[in-house]
């Protein structure tokens, strides 16, 4: 025999098998080829009793036997009612978040996008490695740089750029070139005093090179590359070279 | 209208909102990464780190064909897109656009379109030492 049992308790709802929802008055059930929004009973089923509780929200008014303090479905307006608001919720709230996807979006590729494309490490890496070239090349320094004595020649530096292959400024009148390049000479013995130095450019980018601030991308970008060479009568050198691209408005928003 | 039919009407206005939205923020995903202003600030930039690097009697064929594509589209013929005068590296894609870039390499560049069989869309760059 049935227990009738009318809470929505779910160990119980297995026993009372009305898992199913009543027809709505004046419903005539299920004819053959008809789709219907209430579900079939499945075969075996023997349909709704008198008394026992559904979880059709409307017969759930009419359900007997609910104690003080159980929970019940009342608040709700029917299955209808979840469809069709309930859907139409959802679009809004949906719309609302891609919209709020699209404005991120948009504001991610014009921060990435509208950043100007910065050159100025690999640029001024390149005038390293080309100062570098200069001074030693294949295992042997720039003939032009070193005489027969084995000393460094005053008009190698004199003429520097122009050795070098390097035109540092531009043709814009009273512009300040935006390179700036130094190679030191350190003889082996001495790793602290000079012996050769060579510079060009503008000096006032250097200064750039200490500072280490979070808006570091509006200074100037800096480059050392340190190397030994030789020379032909053996004697070692250390050789730094500094190289600084300006170019801040070219590179930086 | 009956029940099936306002739901199915729903779903595809839902469905087709949904993927004119997605085909919007891909148009314009793909219309933000290739706009004449950015390719032309990135190529002069690369263009004239390449020369940058260059040495006499060196010759650099380059492909430019997502150029190409974008100066075609503006009326700009193949042959003006890419200048390089005074050491400065000048692309223009557009007629009222053009970006310019310095490079410090002293050395003579000679730029013109590859006329060579499957070069389309690419320039030819040789350098050779400046005669002084």
């Amino acid at each position: 025999m049935r227990k009738k049992i009318n809470i929505l308790y779910p160990n119980d709802l297995k026993v009372t098998n009305n898992l199913y929802p009543k027809y709505p008055e004046g419903h005539k059930g299920h004819k053959k080829g008809i789709n219907n929004l209430y579900p079939k009973y499945p075969e075996g089923h023997k349909g709704h009793k008198k008394g026992t509780s559904t979880l059709y929200p409307n017969d759930l008014k009419g359900t007997r036997g609910h104690k003080k303090g159980i929970n019940t479905l009342r608040g709700i307006k029917g299955i209808k009612g979840i469809n069709k608001k309930g859907d139409k919720l959802l679009s809004v709230y949906w719309f609302a978040i891609l919209v709020i996807v699209a404005v991120g979006i948009v504001l991610m590729v014009n921060s990435f996008y509208g950043k100007n494309y910065d050159v100025r490490a690999q640029e001024s890496k390149i005038l390293s490695q080309k100062v570098a070239d200069c001074i030693y090349f294949g295992g042997e320094f720039n003939p032009l740089l070193i005489n027969s004595q084995g000393g460094f020649r005053d008009d190698f530096k004199d003429n520097f750029l122009e050795k070098c292959l390097l035109n540092l400024t531009i043709n814009e009148e009273f512009e300040r070139p935006p390179y700036y390049v130094e190679a030191e000479f350190f003889s082996e013995g001495n790793l602290k005093k000079t012996s050769f130095f060579i510079s060009e450019g503008n000096k006032n980018w250097k200064s750039d090179c200490n500072v280490t601030v979070s808006g570091r991308d509006k200074l100037a970008t800096c480059s050392q590359n340190d190397f030994f060479a030789k020379t032909n009568s053996n004697s070692l050198y250390l050789i730094k070279i500094l190289s600084i691209v300006g170019k801040v408005e070219e590179n930086t928003n | 209208m009956n029940k099936k039919g306002e739901l199915l009407v729903e779903n595809i206005i839902f469905l087709v909102l949904n993927i004119l939205f997605l085909m919007i923020l891909v148009l314009f995903l793909i219309k933000q990464g290739s706009g004449a202003v950015l390719l032309e600030d990135a190529y002069s930039k690369n263009v004239a780190l390449l020369i940058d690097s260059a040495k006499p009697l060196m010759s650099i064929h380059l492909n430019l064909q997502d150029l190409k594509d974008v100066s075609d589209k503006n009326g700009i013929p193949f042959s003006d897109i890419l200048k390089i005068e005074g050491n400065y590296v000048t692309i223009k894609l557009s007629e009222k656009g053009g970006t310019k870039y310095h490079f410090f390499n002293n050395i003579n560049v000679t730029s013109y379109p590859s006329k060579n069989d499957g070069e389309e869309g690419f320039y030819v760059l040789t350098f050779s030492k400046i005669k002084i």
